[in-house]
């Protein structure tokens, strides 16, 4: 009798634990083209080594601390550590973030966490019309939405 | 005249031999009911997402001044506006849109450069939002912000 109580909770575990346990949506990489063609650009390797920020990027230590959406946006992958940040309440705008970990994918609202970063490179990234996205100077303020906890 | 028995109940088990557990008739063994259970929460788990229980406002909760209450974007009024090339000036767009139905607080995203943006619920969807961005008196964007 005791084995089948036994039997029971594990397949009641079970089931709960796949209830519980969602599929993470599909979030596909998003890439873009860049107007500026510099040579080195983070992800490319140089004598072995990896570049992990590039002209147009603003590094930050972090420190482990949590890095937060400076609006309500999407937040996409892009590259290995890297995602894009976008907002339909910014029009005309990315942020990519690189050295990012456990970073969440999808919609966030203002102030949530995107993720956590040792060393946080920030890039701003403004449409032009040609349909590239240019990289610019990235704003304090957008920084501090950014790195300050809301 | 002995008849042989052509039918011999079959023999009951003895008492001694059943499960010794008793139970009210009716009540199904306690593994059922944690099976059941654990379905039960399997299928709520599966039907609710609860991230969708804490999703963003919508952005008229963002607006920050009301400007026309009664400014929508017609489907005409948006695919002219979509003609539109960026960098023109804000008159241009004003000219096909007219007054926005409010207007977002200013955001410095690049430096020394303060973006203005303007809002309109689509007239055809009036759920969704159409969101304009103006820097330094130049259209510099747009997009739909969808109410989740």
């Amino acid at each position: 009798m005791k084995r089948r109580a036994n039997l029971g909770w594990a397949i009641a575990l079970l089931l709960t634990s796949m209830g519980c346990t969602q599929a993470q949506p599909n979030h596909p990489p998003r890439t873009l083209q860049i107007e500026q063609t510099w040579q080195l650009q983070p992800g490319h390797s140089i004598a072995g080594h990896r570049i992990v920020s590039g002209l147009g990027d603003i590094s930050v230590q972090v420190k482990g601390n949590r890095v937060y959406a400076p609006f309500d946006g999407t937040v996409e992958p892009h590259a290995t550590d890297c995602v894009f940040f976008s907002s339909s309440q910014v029009p005309a705008y990315l942020i990519r973030l690189c050295g990012i970990q456990r970073s969440r994918f999808g919609d966030v609202r203002e102030g949530e966490a995107i993720g956590n970063s040792t060393l946080l490179q920030v890039a701003v990234l403004r449409r032009q019309p040609s349909g590239q996205w240019a990289l610019v100077e990235p704003s304090t303020s957008i920084l501090e939405r950014t790195l300050r906890k809301p | 005249m002995n008849r042989p028995n052509s039918y011999s109940s079959p023999s009951r088990p003895s008492r001694s031999s059943r499960p010794s557990r008793r139970r009210a008739a009716g009540h199904p063994p306690s593994a059922t009911y944690l099976i059941a259970g654990g379905s039960m929460l399997a299928i709520v788990g599966l039907l609710v997402d609860l991230r969708t229980v804490f999703r963003p406002e919508p952005v008229a909760d963002v607006c920050q001044t009301i400007v026309q209450r009664q400014s929508v974007l017609s489907r005409s009024e948006l695919s002219r506006l979509l003609d539109i090339p960026e960098r023109s000036s804000k008159a241009t767009v004003q000219n096909v849109v007219s007054e926005p139905y409010c207007v977002l607080p200013s955001v410095e995203v690049r430096a020394n450069v303060m973006a203005e943006r303007e809002a309109y619920p689509l007239e055809f969807d009036p759920q969704t939002w159409f969101i304009i961005l103006y820097e330094n008196g130049e259209y510099a964007g747009y997009d739909f912000s969808f109410k989740r």
